[in-house]
């Protein structure tokens, strides 16, 4: 068969080119993430005006013993843990990275433990505080998205380096 | 050749690559997103850190009706008493929990004089917040004291925040280290945090510190002998002679 000079090059899978749909909803959600962390550091630290709280008892949240780890509010940890978040999935949307599947590793990684720190934070909501904070409600929602966001990455990029 | 799959050229491609990631018109979309839900959340965070308040605590004297009667201002303001409850001679304290010189009295003067007077049942010792507008953790500190009372730990917070005056004073965030302090004394975290985080006992401080003005307090600590049935006698100083001799007073006359 003769070929055209289109023909010349191998057929290209548009899923190939086009942006990691999956990276960029993490990369949001992170950033969402960071946001929200920030708001409540700023609280933990003293710094922020009221705290918006229309459902449950953010004060008491924050004010228990475990909103804060050694000298570290849990916020911050948030904080450092969407911003690597963040950094990472907008690195992995790069041409160079899209198809690496150490990012995806790293990705399912850290939403993993982001994952089973919310657990453990809003289980010592229900069981031990016995309050809600709304914020760390959504941060825990955000963070599961990121992790089922993070799965399928591993699928496609398996094969590449 | 028809295909499901999309042929591109080597140019277009090479294009792509030109932009520094796949899909250049869906990354700038996707850019322009996140930028955009940046700049919204920065600004939320911001406003936040600017809008002047340091938490839904109330930090200031609140607006409390009937203050002008007497009557009404008399059954409003509450000192904090301990002692013999019946006790025909009252001290009365005017006090800031950020003052250094109400540090003083409370860690050299107050002892003798409980030693001397109250634990022996002849004096009954009233304390009064008057937290000074200038000092911007002193009427946060004086509801704090009152919500570590509603533990029935009043006393014992009372001489934490004099102890450790230093660490909160200029603190921006002193209503952390407050409820620090009442972990560490064994309260219950959650109750005294409500508490905290509220308007409750502003009422009773602001009626305080209004009864402190009708009275003419303009120092803190200011201190008053009252022997029953009789006008407060203003002390000129806080010195445990000043103290010694008009206690000795009062109780002569009763």
């Amino acid at each position: 068969m003769t070929l055209g000079v289109d023909d010349t090059i191998e057929e290209v899978d548009e899923s190939a080119t086009s942006p990691p749909a999956n990276r960029m909803a993490v990369a949001l959600l992170s950033l969402v993430a960071l946001l929200v962390s920030l708001y409540l550091l700023s609280h933990s630290l003293g710094l922020g005006g009221p705290l918006v709280c229309g459902v449950g008892d953010c004060g008491v949240v924050l004010a228990s013993k475990y909103a804060w780890v050694g000298p570290m509010p849990v916020s911050g940890i948030g904080a450092l843990g969407s911003a690597a978040l963040l950094l990472v999935s907008l690195m992995g949307l790069q041409s160079r990275f899209a198809s690496s599947s150490h990012i995806a590793l790293l990705l399912l990684a850290g939403t993993t433990l982001g994952v089973a720190f919310s657990a453990y934070l809003t289980y010592l909501e229900a069981a031990v505080i016995h309050a809600w904070c709304q914020w760390c409600v959504i941060s825990a929602v955000i963070i599961t998205l990121c992790f089922v966001a993070s799965l399928p990455e591993l699928e496609r990029t398996r094969g590449s380096s | 050749m028809a295909s499901s799959k999309r042929k591109k050229s080597r140019s277009a491609q090479r294009a792509e690559k030109r932009s520094g990631s796949t899909g250049g018109n869906d990354m700038k979309r996707f850019y322009m997103v996140l930028a955009l839900v940046a700049l919204v959340g920065v600004g939320v965070v911001g406003y936040s850190l600017f809008s002047g308040a340091t938490s839904s605590a109330v930090t200031a004297p609140v607006e409390v009706e009937g203050l002008d009667d007497p009557t009404t201002l008399l059954e409003m303001a509450k000192g904090v008493e301990y002692g013999n409850p019946d006790a025909t001679v009252a001290i009365w304290e005017f006090a800031d929990y950020q003052c250094p010189a109400c540090q003083v009295f409370a860690g050299q003067v107050k002892p003798q004089l409980d030693l001397a007077y109250v634990e022996t049942g002849k004096v009954k010792y009233i304390f009064y917040d008057y937290p000074l507008q200038q000092h911007q953790n002193a009427f946060l500190a004086a509801r704090a004291a009152r919500c570590a009372g509603e533990q029935d730990r009043y006393w014992d917070f009372h001489d934490r925040l004099f102890q450790t005056q230093g660490e909160w004073q200029f603190s921006n965030s002193a209503g952390r280290g407050f409820r620090s302090s009442a972990a560490d004394l064994g309260l219950d975290e959650s109750t005294f945090a409500a508490c905290l985080d509220s308007d409750r006992h502003a009422d009773v401080v602001t009626a305080n510190i209004r009864l402190g003005n009708e009275l003419r307090v303009n120092a803190t600590p200011t201190l008053m002998v009252v022997p029953e049935g009789s006008m407060p006698i203003r002390l000129s100083d806080f010195g445990w002679p000043t103290i010694q001799e008009a206690v000795e007073g009062a109780l002569a006359s009763q």
